[in-house]
């Protein structure tokens, strides 16, 4: 049912009819004439074609017979007309198609028992429809295969030439990497410039492929596609919460494939806008840390200062009874515990209340606390929702996009493709804020390039500027006349010149983007990394929401504020209360009524009694209580402080101060080489569960695989923990959690569909906006003061081919985008600072110095400079200094100001 | 009973005429020829289409038939054939089975796994004998599947022709399919680009 975007989704097309098989139908003016057949049901073999990109007409198979022409026609071409009589079966509609089939045929190779494709295959499945048996004139093209790619090898021997990887590349995710070429006689796809194929390899032309002419290098003979079992999971990387196929062969992970395939080519393309379902290159090409050889396989107890293997009895008694001993000795508060996003709501509500229940302490956290908890409390505080307020086909069809301090194209490459789509189907109007020129940007109408750390700062500047140039919306202002004096006041000593100056932007390009985007119907901001990652990350979120209210864009249709994660399960996290401040369902944990319901419900015969009110602390706060002593054991499940926080955050003496470090992981990590007790979990292909994705749509987590060695999942170990702290859990599977969690938050599984968000920022506008405006405009930029001496503002951030930590098990990763060890830095700071590719500086800043390589990236400005925070060689993390945020607790390190000196 | 027919009745039994009737029968197949034979001091003559054990064959030049496809195990109604392949690391672009199982205690000799092959590399011997102390060794790695196929390397060929697998051993350096890569002589001449 593809049926063609108009341009102006407002504009409805014109109606025609014409008849299909002696049957009248009714269709969209301006359709092709196979999306009118294929949305009556009828299926019509091609091979070219896929809905969500236009036809490209090379196949010569969807030939249909049209009342007034001799010849067949192709109906994938051919624009639906009124009054067309159009037949689509008949003998030698058969012979024409067979004819098609026989010419692909007959340059193809008969290789099929040594190809991948072989059993997925639509080729194959042609010939075998139309019975192809005999080939006359069948010759071979004796191409050499392409295998310069790291990915993807290119057999052209095998290629139809149908174009489909090339149209997705190009029309889907507007990367345009590949293109045909006539090589040796024949037409041949390579990539753009004929050289090894060096793009985002987010594999949907693999996916796409109709035959094997494009291969998997990771998978490369390993299987036929009859020997894999197939399971449909989410992705457990970031946010975006992608649905994919992870195909096992008994317990080796031999390839993940997305629901986007040649294989589910009839669709309606307006679908399109809420997901292609394709992947990007971590969840396609990323799966190789979950059947790793470095995974735990048993229990690790620590003995004479070194880790050894344990059977899970004996170290299980052991956790219990030292737990145990540290609680009846100092008391519930001299436990804390950390966990990570990667795990399933189940093991996130389980974790709270084997905190707060079996061990009775409130000091947990989740890794949501990086940057996530910003967002959360922002939006909670002012709209009363406490998760982005627009879904993917608000963004695909918004007209003006503002993204904020977001890589989105890097930390979210799914996510992306629907502003991409916005671009490229609906035309929309994108202002990239960015201190790096990003993929994004460069699509973007208008990108914009901020000085690093002044995105937060540009916001301000645009709600200055919808105030000057008088954008404000009347009836959103004029309903809370008194918040909007306050906010003009607030602005008041805010000036134009000041930001232009200190963002570096021209005050004409912030009046523009600001007219933009008040002017837009529908728009949308995204925020990301460069706003709730960096120090005053909530009051920059309250600036955007400042700034989608006076333009009257909270509540309207099609507008939102939203915001791009980075590990899968961050708003779950927050939603299950695997945080100090809420309890389950985003209760706060002081509201009386909801710990009276949360206590009567966990209790057996009696309420337990929750901890007391003001003892909680977040992650901060924990790793200052260890270091203090007050904290005695430590229970970390999946988290890796060691790794993230800089050195000068003092993570290691807090952990060198415990009795019990307890670790829960997949892997030895930093964190877990200095535990007492390591204890083997399973990764997200092992367990069953959901997660929620930042949208807040709830998915499943399917059991791909029986657990690697001993390990088993989270919520296994957890509830043996509490059972044997005294605290009695019956749970066998992680549905029995979730039933629990069903009774507890009504509505909360919505499977894929979530709530609609209504957003009323009233009753904030109304209590207590004033007192949140203090000092938030004209608040000088956190980083933006450059000290003497540290011209260069060094940031840290995500990779495309990266995800925290885990990625850098995943050898297909490791393999693409190996830890340079060097330093980014722009080619003119380079030149100025006489150094070329690989020589290595000095790099300092008020934490420390070290030296390391530097190479170019094209993508930063003059005094940027950038390393990935997945990696620790060198420790550049080191060189950071930590600002914890007052109301959020959000500890941000990702930027500082350093001096690169040549050595 | 009448007088003649008892006398007649005492004097088979004074001669002992039943056995006599009966070693009739006994000396009368003395001279037949034998229809059971003295295994296994004797062995039977098999005709070229029994479906006894199977073997992977080779090339004449040493090279393994086998590409790696895996069509055998989809055929097998058993499911007793599990092949892994790879790709050779000796001449790229070439796919191999690295490992090939057959489980012999669960085949039921049907012979659809000959049938799938498109390159002939399993074919069925008139082995019989692998009776065993240990069970284990009754599943068939690569190893000993290949040693099958060369030491019974006349009866698979005499197999694959019985069951119109091939026409006749000259024509097993034949492919049936046309692997561009792995050729080592392609079976068309080059295109003018190549040469």
């Amino acid at each position: 049912m593809g049926l063609k975007p108009a341009t102006n989704p407002e504009v409805e097309a014109a109606t025609i009819e014409l008849t299909i098989d002696g049957r009248t139908v009714t269709a969209k003016d301006g359709v092709s004439l196979y999306d009118v057949i294929s949305s009556t049901g009828k299926i019509i073999p091609a091979m070219c074609y896929h809905y969500t990109f236009d036809p490209f007409g090379s196949c010569g198979m969807c030939l249909v017979m049209q009342e007034g022409k001799k010849a067949p026609v192709r109906s994938c071409t051919a624009k639906a007309t009124a009054g067309m009589i159009i037949r689509t079966e008949g003998d030698d509609l058969f012979q024409a198609r067979k004819k098609a089939v026989e010419k692909h045929l007959s340059v193809h190779p008969l290789d099929c028992p040594v190809c991948d494709a072989d059993g997925h295959c639509e080729l194959q499945d042609m010939a075998f429809q139309h019975q192809v048996t005999n080939l006359a004139n069948a010759k071979q093209k004796l191409i050499p295969e392409d295998t310069r790619s790291l990915v993807l090898d290119f057999n052209m021997n095998r290629c139809i030439a149908c174009g489909e990887c090339i149209n997705i590349c190009k029309d889907v995710q507007m990367i345009d990497a590949l293109q045909f070429a006539k090589k040796g006689g024949f037409t041949q796809v390579v990539a753009k410039g004929d050289v090894a194929l060096s793009c985002e390899f987010c594999g949907d032309c693999l996916a796409v492929c109709p035959v094997g002419a494009i291969t998997n290098k990771y998978s490369k003979y390993l299987y036929k596609p009859w020997q894999l079992k197939k399971t449909t999971t989410t992705c457990n990387y970031c946010g975006d919460g992608c649905q994919m196929y992870v195909e096992t062969k008994d317990t080796e992970v031999v390839r993940v494939t997305s629901p986007l395939s040649w294989k589910n080519k009839w669709g309606d393309r307006a679908e399109t806008a809420k997901g292609h379902g394709g992947l990007c290159v971590r969840g396609r090409f990323g799966f190789q840390f979950i059947d790793s050889q470095a995974r735990l396989r048993q229990p690790l107890v620590r003995r004479d200062g070194r880790l050894v293997e344990a059977p899970w009895l004996e170290t299980m008694h052991q956790v219990v009874d030292r737990l145990a001993a540290i609680k009846a000795q100092h008391g519930p508060n001299a436990i804390a515990g950390l966990i990570t996003a990667r795990c399933t709501n189940e093991e996130l509500y389980l974790f709270q209340k084997v905190m707060r229940v079996a061990i009775g302490t409130n000091q947990l956290d989740s890794s949501a606390r990086y940057g996530h908890a910003n967002f959360v409390h922002a939006v909670r505080q002012a709209l009363g929702v406490g998760r982005m307020t627009s879904g993917s086909e608000d963004v695909s069809k918004a007209k003006a996009i503002l993204v904020v301090g977001s890589n989105i194209t890097e930390t979210n490459p799914v996510a992306s493709v629907r502003v991409k789509q916005a671009i490229r189907v609906y035309s929309a109007q994108v202002i990239v804020v960015d201190s790096s020129n990003t993929n994004l940007a460069k699509l973007a109408s208008h990108p914009t390039l901020v000085k690093p750390g002044t995105e937060g700062l540009f916001v301000q500047g645009l709600v200055k500027s919808v105030l000057e140039q008088d954008l404000v919306d009347e009836e959103a202002v004029g309903r809370q006349p008194d918040a909007f004096a306050s906010l003009k006041q607030a602005a008041a000593g805010l000036s134009l010149d000041a930001v232009a100056a200190q963002t570096g932007v021209p005050v004409e390009q912030i009046h523009e983007a600001a007219a933009i985007f008040a002017e837009a119907p529908r728009a949308v901001i995204i925020c990301g990394e460069g706003i709730v990652r960096r120090s005053g990350g909530y009051q920059d979120v309250l600036t955007l929401i400042d700034l989608a209210w006076i333009t009257g864009k909270l509540g309207r249709p099609g507008c939102g504020i939203n915001t791009v994660v980075e590990e899968a399960n961050e708003q779950g996290a927050m939603d299950l209360g695997a945080v100090p401040e809420f309890l389950p369902g985003q209760a706060r944990f002081d509201d009386e009524a909801a710990r009276a319901k949360f206590a009567k419900a966990w209790g057996k015969d009696k309420p337990v009694s929750l901890p007391s009110i003001g003892n909680g602390a977040h992650l901060a706060e924990i790793l200052n209580r260890c270091r203090n002593g007050q904290i005695k054991a430590l229970y970390v499940i999946g988290e890796n402080p060691l790794a993230t926080l800089p050195a000068s955050f003092g993570v290691k003496d807090a952990l060198a101060k415990l009795e019990l470090l307890l670790v829960q992981d997949p892997f030895l990590t930093e964190t877990a080489q200095l535990a007492h007790v390591v204890l083997p979990a399973c990764t997200f292909a092992e367990k069953d569960g959901t997660v929620t994705n930042q949208e807040g749509q709830v998915q499943r987590v399917r059991q791909t695989m029986d657990p690697i060695g001993e390990s088993l999942p989270d919520w296994h170990i957890m509830t043996a923990l509490a059972s044997g702290l005294g605290y009695e859990l019956s749970y066998e599977s992680p549905q029995d959690i979730q039933n629990e969690i069903m009774k507890l938050l009504p509505g909360y599984y919505n499977l894929g569909q979530p709530k609609k968000i209504v957003p009323n920022p009233d009753a904030y506008l109304s209590h207590g906006y004033t007192a949140l405006l203090a000092g938030r405009y004209g608040r000088a930029a956190a980083a933006t003061g450059r000290e003497a001496g540290r011209p260069f503002r060094l940031t840290m951030g995500q990779l495309l081919y990266h995800s925290g930590k885990l990625s850098t098990q995943a050898s297909g990763l490791i393999k693409i985008a190996p830890n340079t060890g060097k330093l980014r830095m722009n080619a003119q700071d380079m030149e100025r600072l006489g150094v070329g590719d690989g020589a290595r500086v000095r790099v300092s800043s008020e934490r420390g110095s070290l030296e390391m390589g530097v190479q170019v990236d094209q993508a930063l400005l003059p005094g940027a400079c950038f390393f990935p925070e997945h990696f620790n060689e060198p420790p550049v993390k080191d060189l950071m200094a930590v600002e914890v945020g007052q109301v959020t607790g959000v500890p941000s390190f990702k930027m500082t100001a350093v001096s690169i000196e040549k050595i | 009973m009448s007088v003649g027919a008892l006398t007649k009745k005492v004097l088979q039994a004074a001669l002992f005429y039943e056995i006599w009737d009966a070693m009739k029968v006994t000396f009368k197949h003395m001279f037949y020829k034998p229809i059971t034979f003295q295994y296994p001091r004797e062995q039977r003559t098999i005709p070229d289409t029994h479906r006894g054990a199977l073997g992977l064959l080779r090339y004449d030049d040493g090279r393994e038939r086998c590409v790696g496809c895996d069509l055998c195990e989809a055929a097998c109604p058993s499911h007793c054939i599990k092949v892994i392949s790879t790709e050779d690391q000796d001449r790229p672009l070439q796919r191999y089975a690295s490992e090939f199982y057959i489980d012999i205690t669960k085949c039921v000799f049907c012979g659809y796994c000959v049938e799938a092959c498109p390159v002939n590399a399993l074919a069925m011997t008139k082995m019989y004998e692998y009776s065993t102390h240990d069970k284990r060794t009754l599943l068939f790695d690569k190893q000993r599947l290949y040693q099958i196929g060369e030491r019974y390397i006349s009866d698979a060929k005499k197999y694959l022709v019985a069951h119109h697998q091939e026409k006749d051993d000259q024509s097993s350096r034949e492919y049936r399919y046309f692997f561009p890569q792995s050729v080592l002589k392609a079976t068309q001449p080059p295109p003018k680009h190549l040469t």
